[in-house]
């Protein structure tokens, strides 16, 4: 089984889908029996959508700009 | 054989264009929440952003024929942004060695967790530490190179062969990019969230 330090490395691929089948079933048999790390990949992946939602809810375009960039149109009438 | 003059053909072939073209724009403008999102991120300020996305819409608009229907338009819409941003006197990416070390993937966690005062707290628990200000302040402080590859990827949702044909840069290298920018973010996240 692997240890704490092997399934840190893992995380980020492990989330992506980018682990082997093999490799899938070492991660998560140490997070089964590992409460410790489970809590971190819990972290990270709802730490992804944080960062996600903070972003877009951060400075969205301005009317302004919409507005500028309609007016690029050729089809302006 | 038709029988409808050559005029009459061209017309025809001319209204059809317009209508390829009115739709481009349309479903071009669209995306625009989204990729001025993308762009607010890569570089430093929203007059920049706001100036660049101008000019990709300009540039857009101006060469749609090159757009192939039915491929990615929104990853095509960064493409023309990340070269106008190129064009623009960005300096050129960073060797990757020049960079400072990133700690390892738990190392915010672990920061977080100790400022809390009971013992393997919840995830949740830990997460609420961050507020969305330290978040989009610790992004801008990620050098561009590995903070495009976070933003394509986990911000724009982009594969990683979108990001890569969007960057211009191997698959291979948008995954080690993006690898190692998620890292520095969770360095300089727990900097300034335990600060």
């Amino acid at each position: 089984m692997a240890h704490c330090d092997d399934c840190e490395q893992m995380m980020q691929p492990y989330l992506d889908g980018m682990l082997s089948d093999e490799e899938v079933a070492e991660a998560r048999a140490h997070l089964k029996a590992c409460p410790w790390c489970e809590r971190r990949f819990k972290f990270e992946e709802k730490l992804r959508h944080f960062v996600a939602v903070a972003v877009a809810a951060t400075e969205p375009m301005s009317d302004a700009l919409r507005i500028r960039l309609s007016e690029l149109r050729s089809s302006q009438t | 054989m038709s029988d409808i003059s050559p005029d009459a053909t061209d017309a025809r072939r001319i209204a059809e264009v317009e209508r390829d073209r009115v739709r481009f724009e349309e479903e071009a403008l669209e995306l625009s929440d989204q990729v001025y999102r993308v762009a607010r991120r890569m570089v430093n300020s929203r007059e920049e952003a706001e100036d660049l996305v101008q000019d990709t819409y300009a540039r857009a608009f101006r060469a749609w024929q090159q757009y192939q229907s039915g491929t990615n338009l929104r990853a095509w819409l960064l493409r023309i942004l990340t070269n106008l941003n190129i064009d623009r006197g960005r300096k050129a990416q960073r060797s990757p060695d020049s960079q400072p070390l990133e700690e390892g993937d738990y190392f915010l966690y672990n920061k977080l967790e100790e400022t809390l005062p009971d013992e393997n707290p919840d995830e949740e628990r830990v997460i609420e530490r961050l507020s969305q200000n330290v978040v989009v302040e610790a992004l801008a402080e990620v050098p561009h190179d590995f903070r495009d590859a976070v933003v394509l990827v986990d911000i724009g949702e982009f594969s990683y062969a979108d990001a890569a044909q969007i960057l211009d840069i191997p698959v291979g290298t948008v995954m080690s990019r993006l690898h190692r920018g998620r890292r520095i973010l969770k360095a300089s996240l727990a900097e300034k969230a335990v600060a």
